[in-house]
């Protein structure tokens, strides 16, 4: 009979970036229970929020989460838009989207590497890597900046795309498409890749029905949701996309969905920048902003991002809940890692791609 | 199906339970039940219709009461289930025993509203640290500590 132990692990630990407190409760090499806490990087800022100005929000939004920065921003603004009643100019939203795009894409390649080295396979890390850079530089010519691109703004975007840029934007696309091509066959077929994450961290249809998991982890349970295409926001009624699924439940599968979710993307932003629409990218809004309540919701790089945005009349929002995905999909990781081995719990908690900073805000 | 369909739907099936009811837009429904009244609501929601994807729990403190919002995702609607508690005894019948994905959410409105959810299996600090006796930091009323 093998002993019982708990195992601490964290907050500061050697598998994550971000700090996030473990205790495994263990028999021999098995998981039996895992307690988690959360709260390390906890800033109070939808308290902080309520004691802001609408555009001081925007900032402060945006500096949640230092990958996923884009999608916080254009929720908020397609909430206070909402209150307003202000009409986005077309070509803003196409921006929007192609910027929301771009962010999957430098969000997915990034994982891809730290689940390639957390499974052991440094090689993919160096490389997915070196190819999100392609991603970044295109955000950077854009925007000027590589995560914080402060791009939304009430009312429509700060900047504009011109003939050149898109010129040199798509033409660095057909580089992202090969490359992820290769990595889908990769990830597929590369032994040492496969036996670390071939039936590892499952969790089944009705489980993450059941525990209200979203985006890639949800997909890759065979759940068909996704907000882009259930609850259309910006250009994704325009744009023809696939949403992409598979049923096995397990690391490889959530990998797959994301290495897929990659490639649908280059599509969609090459679909955009070819059909961008003429005019302007704003407009001008009030600054004051009418009593109301919104919920705006729109799928980040990690699945649904709700926010709710509630409005008293006067400068400063009366309330704004935000609820990440990485705190819906938190709750399925005692369940994901139930019997694992010890060894597969950095691979299992990978698999989930968690933002700890969204989570706690 | 459109947000209308829906919560016709709902109101034929669950019409004494469901007060107030808008639809703001498509692809959006609020509607207001009584608080002792929420956990069969939720059970019939996710029994008779299969709706079990509880997006988030949003709490405001307005003056009297706080209000709870029970955000719902199912296919291409987004409905909120509002409920009022009253400011001085906000305790509401958790809903963990039929959709367990909402553990942490109200883990983190206990934190910071105050809201006791009855039967909830862990009420520990979720966002707070632990040993925090400073309050609920959500509430309007609610001031941060002296520094020093």
């Amino acid at each position: 009979m093998a002993q019982r132990l708990v195992i601490p692990i964290g907050p500061q630990h050697p598998a994550l970036k971000e700090p996030l407190g473990f205790r495994f409760r263990v028999e021999g090499e098995r998981v039996l229970e895992t307690h988690i806490r959360m709260g390390y990087v906890h800033r109070g800022i939808e308290r902080a929020l309520q004691e802001r100005s609408y555009i001081q929000d925007l900032y402060l939004v945006e500096r949640i989460c230092g990958i996923c920065s884009h999608i916080h921003t254009t929720a908020f603004c397609q909430g206070v838009e909402e209150l307003l009643g202000v009409e986005v100019p077309p070509r803003a939203l196409y921006v929007r989207t192609i910027v929301c795009e771009l962010e999957r894409i430098h969000s997915h390649l990034l994982w891809l590497g730290v689940i390639g080295r957390d499974a052991g396979f440094e090689t993919l890390f160096m490389y997915t890597w070196r190819d999100r850079e392609t991603a970044l530089d295109i955000l950077e010519e854009i925007s000027g900046n590589r995560v914080n691109y402060a791009v939304n703004t009430f009312g429509g975007v700060r900047i504009d795309l011109t003939s050149t840029q898109i010129e040199s934007i798509l033409g660095r696309l057909d580089y992202l498409e090969e490359q992820a091509h290769y990595y889908l066959k990769l990830v597929t077929s590369e032994a040492t890749f496969v036996v670390r994450t071939h039936g590892v961290g499952y969790l089944s249809r009705e489980d993450g029905r059941a525990l209200c998991v979203v985006g890639p982890t949800i997909r890759a349970s065979g759940v068909d949701r996704d907000v882009r295409r259930d609850d259309p926001y910006a250009a994704y009624e325009d744009l023809p996309f696939q949403v992409i699924t598979t049923t096995e439940g397990d690391a490889l599968a959530r990998t797959v969905v994301r290495v897929k979710e990659v490639i649908e993307s280059v599509r969609m932003i090459r679909h955009a920048l070819h059909n961008l629409p003429e005019g302007e990218a704003r407009v001008r809004v009030r600054r004051r902003i009418p009593p109301g309540e919104v919920i705006s919701r729109v799928e980040a790089p990690r699945g649904e991002l709700i926010y709710y945005i509630k409005s008293d009349g006067t400068e400063r929002p009366a309330r704004v809940k935000i609820r990440a995905p990485t705190m819906a999909n938190m709750v399925a990781m005692p369940h994901m890692l139930k019997g694992a081995h010890i060894a597969d719990i950095p691979v299992v908690v990978a698999a989930i791609d968690l933002c700890i900073a969204c989570a706690d805000r | 199906m459109p947000a209308r369909t829906l919560l016709k739907k709902l109101k034929e099936a669950l019409g004494e339970h469901i007060g107030e009811a808008w639809v703001p837009r498509p692809h959006r429904a609020f509607f207001t039940v009584k608080r002792e009244e929420l956990h069969d609501v939720v059970e019939a929601l996710v029994k008779r219709f299969d709706i079990r994807h509880l997006s988030a729990i949003s709490g405001v403190h307005t003056g009297e009461e706080i209000e709870l919002l029970y955000h719902f995702w199912d296919y291409d609607v987004c409905f909120t289930v509002k409920i009022k508690l009253p400011r001085h005894e906000p305790c509401i019948k958790t809903l963990t025993d039929i959709v367990p994905g909402a553990l942490l959410y109200e883990r983190e409105v206990h934190d910071l509203l105050g809201v006791e959810f009855e039967g909830h299996p862990d009420l520990s600090p979720l966002v707070l640290p632990d040993g925090w006796e400073e309050g609920h930091p959500l509430l309007k009323d609610w001031s941060p500590p002296e520094e020093g």
